[in-house]
């Protein structure tokens, strides 16, 4: 905006008209070239430096900090909260809980969104009513899941069991052991958040260019060669982005096994013997629980945030790998082709 | 180079999106410090048009009481902050607490919380007068008393507790099934424990199908609540669950010897609600409030009954208090309507309609309240039994700082042998130890 002012009132009128411009009309302009774009992106990243930065590096402060909840900051702690959390066998068991269910819901989710992506991207009839109805239970507000998948997965009343019952199989006590609590949780999971992924992947699915294809197929590239040869490998930076926010969804998980657990009333209680309590629930008990322990739950929050931060770098990793496999790594040749 | 750049790009990627969850927020209202000097003095019989906010969570009833004292108080407009979860509304009162902020003029608090927010007696004014002095019982006041003698808490409701019994059953069974000879059975005034499980082990004995109560750790509830001091030591607050003859071992201990008369079906789960209208178990713990519960959880099944005795002795499961902030603007306002709510005339009103039992001696003595019967309870005398209940109350157990979360790990010991069946008592009872060592 200060650069247009400038404009209007530097030039002169008359015969200066075809002087060459002032110095600080090229300082300027030159300014606006380099400035410009990171003035027009600034409100994103002063508004994360508000709700995301600054927090972070509170939580931060908090977590060096010995920090009641109620009644505030008594001084600092070092990095004894940190300790005394990695020495609580609670926290490893909420960190097992979280990366059990983590993997139960975010693989076989992302291999599902793969494969409905693919079947939905054929020429269907309908096209449209099938990509809609794969978004349905997104809308579905969580607890409203949890409420449903509850009942369902109840251990003497619920449909689950009784299905099971008459399949001739032996009920499955869902609350009290650790497995079938996870499978149940994760179903949750699954059941929400398939079919956005499904659609993120086919929306990159439709992107990709038909001479790709054709030129597969005039190679004699079967149809499940094309979806791992050429599909895959194209729809790579979406799938890391999939793969990415699943993650950071999947280990923050809290509503889901929140929801599973009714028992005394007490909410983040996660079962009776920490069956399904994650690292969020536990975070949340150790801070808003009676113990008010603010410092403690912060430390939780960085870990937390340290270990989202190494496994999403693992997947980053294991994408690129994954993806390229079907590419330069192995077959170059037949590579060439196709992507030509 | 290019790729450890990519990482580092996609390193800070990924925090960014992280910390947003990770990051704790606090959810700020009206930035009222209470440390900012005296409130505008303002009395509920001035005439300056003043608001007051009042945050209350699931029913406390008070929507007719409103209309009425807004009407006799022409200057005073009440806004209702009705939390739909007790959860809810405790978040709010502990981060207006962390926060040193004022939502609110008056804040309902459950019983649970008292012994945390008594921690924080200066957020709150002193809503003792010499007017409501007496209005409660010593076991009410003292629990909402901080350590100088400040009183924070107005009590509105209570939870004297009686026994609700499935007449069919015990029929079934071969046992009495009117409510005083049910009460009779179980050993009147005088009923202990011990009669308690024996008549459950008859009862059992009868092979109808259904258990005698529901699960060890709603007993554990009336269990713990009947000891003086079941987790901590009055004396210094210090854990005492851990010596070998602590009130606390003793009640699992006697619990878990019973295992077998239970239905194994942890409360307010699922399978539990499910359970009322079905013939599951025989006997429930049946605090004022739980009445209806139970109607709500099994509307077509008549066979519910109340009898006017607790194994035991007597015990109070519950019940809230009204508190007031001492930094909102118009704190003497504010206690003046939380005194009159708290009233006995305002709270046997209360009971009549909505079946919140009052926690005032004289208005548990209300014709109001002693003539009420409940139609579902086969038209029990609900309003006397429970001014019964309430009556014998005599002491609550003492609730030091650790009390909420030794009581949860309690719950929790008793639900691996009863409900998950994943421990032996001793092998939850060590588990249970464990975990009250973690706590800070």
């Amino acid at each position: 905006m200060a650069t247009t002012t400038e404009l209007e009132i530097s030039p002169p009128v008359g015969d200066h008209r075809r002087r060459p411009p002032s110095r600080l009309r090229q300082k300027l302009g030159r300014f606006d070239v380099k400035a410009s774009p990171y003035i027009y992106i600034s409100p994103f990243f002063i508004l994360f430096a508000i709700t995301g930065l600054f927090p972070l590096l509170y939580t931060a402060y908090v977590s060096v900090s010995k920090w009641n909840l109620l009644t505030g900051r008594h001084g600092s702690a070092g990095f004894a909260n940190y300790v005394a959390v990695l020495h609580q066998p609670f926290f490893w068991k909420a960190m097992r809980n979280t990366v059990s269910i983590f993997l139960l819901s975010s693989v076989p989710q992302i291999i599902l969104a793969l494969v409905i992506a693919a079947v939905l991207n054929a020429n269907l009839r309908a096209k449209t009513f099938w990509r809609m109805g794969v978004l349905v239970p997104y809308v579905v507000a969580p607890v409203a899941v949890g409420l449903i998948f509850g009942q369902m997965f109840a251990d003497q009343s619920g449909m689950v069991n009784a299905l099971l019952v008459k399949f001739g199989m032996n009920p499955i006590a869902w609350h009290a052991q650790v497995l079938p609590a996870h499978i149940a949780i994760a179903t949750m999971v699954n059941y929400r958040w398939l079919g956005y992924n499904t659609l993120v992947v086919l929306a990159a699915m439709q992107a990709i260019p038909n001479d790709v294809f054709e030129a597969a197929i005039i190679d004699g590239a079967s149809r499940v060669r094309q979806f791992f040869s050429v599909t895959i490998p194209m729809i790579r930076p979406t799938l890391l982005f999939v793969i990415i926010t699943s993650t950071i969804g999947g280990l923050q998980i809290f509503d889901e096994p929140t929801m599973f657990d009714q028992q005394n009333g007490a909410l983040t209680a996660g079962g009776a013997d920490g069956q399904f309590v994650t690292v969020t629930m536990y975070l949340y008990q150790l801070g808003w629980g009676s113990q008010n322990n603010l410092g403690r739950s912060a430390a939780v929050a960085w870990l937390l945030f340290l270990v989202i931060l190494i496994i999403s770098l693992i997947n980053y990793g294991l994408t690129q790998r994954i993806a390229s496999e079907g590419g330069p790594a192995r077959g170059r040749k037949r590579r060439k082709k196709v992507s030509a | 180079m290019r790729t450890t750049r990519k990482i580092w790009a996609v390193a800070a990627g990924i925090s960014g999106l992280a910390m947003i969850v990770t990051a704790c927020s606090s959810t700020g209202g009206n930035t009222t410090s209470p440390t900012t000097g005296a409130p505008a003095a303002t009395t509920a019989a001035s005439t300056e048009k003043i608001t007051l906010k009042i945050q209350t969570f699931n029913e406390f009833g008070y929507a007719d009481l409103f209309t009425q004292y807004m009407k006799d108080h022409p200057n005073i407009t009440i806004v209702h902050d009705k939390a739909a979860k007790s959860d809810d509304a405790r978040a709010a009162v502990k981060n207006s607490i962390a926060t040193n902020t004022v939502t609110d003029d008056i804040v309902a608090a459950d019983l649970d919380w008292m012994p945390e927010l008594l921690k924080s007696s200066d957020f709150f004014a002193d809503v003792s007068s010499t007017d409501n002095k007496g209005r409660w019982p010593d076991w009410k006041t003292a629990q909402a008393t901080d350590t100088k003698g400040k009183v924070i808490g107005l009590g509105t409701d209570s939870g004297p507790q009686g026994l609700c019994y499935r007449k069919d059953l015990f029929q079934k069974a071969g046992l009495p099934t009117d409510r005083t000879q049910v009460a009779a059975l179980l050993g009147g005034t005088s009923a202990t424990w011990d009669k308690y499980f024996s008549v459950g082990q008859q009862f059992m004995a009868a092979k109808t199908g259904a258990a005698w109560f529901d699960s060890l750790g709603a007993l554990a509830q009336v269990a713990n609540n009947q000891q003086a001091e079941p987790f901590e030591s009055k004396a210094d607050d210090s854990i005492t669950v851990a010596n070998p003859d602590s009130p606390a071992k003793k009640v699992y201990d006697m619990l878990t010897a019973n295992t077998a008369e239970s239905a194994h079906l942890a409360q307010w789960t699922d399978d539990w609600t499910k359970a009322f209208a079905s013939d599951k178990f025989a006997t429930v713990m049946c605090p004022a409030w739980m009445t209806q519960i139970i109607a709500g959880n099994a509307p077509d099944q008549k066979n519910w009954d109340i009898a006017d005795v607790l194994p035991g002795g007597s015990s109070n499961w519950g019940g809230s208090y009204l508190l007031v902030p001492a930094g909102g603007t118009h704190v003497d306002a504010a206690k003046a309507l939380a005194d009159w709510l708290t009233a006995p005339a305002q709270t046997a009103a209360v009971f009549a309609k909505y079946g919140n039992f009052p926690s005032q001696v004289d208005a548990v003595k209300d014709a109001n309240v002693t003539s009420k019967t409940d139609a579902y309870y086969n038209n029990a005398p609900t309003g006397q039994i429970f001014s019964n209940r309430f009556s014998a109350v005599g002491q609550q157990p003492y609730r030091g700082s650790h009390y909420f979360d030794i009581n949860d790990q309690f719950g929790k010991a008793l639900t691996r042998v009863d409900v998950d069946k994943t421990d032996t008592p001793a092998a939850s009872w060590q588990k249970f130890l464990d975990a009250v060592k973690q706590l800070s």
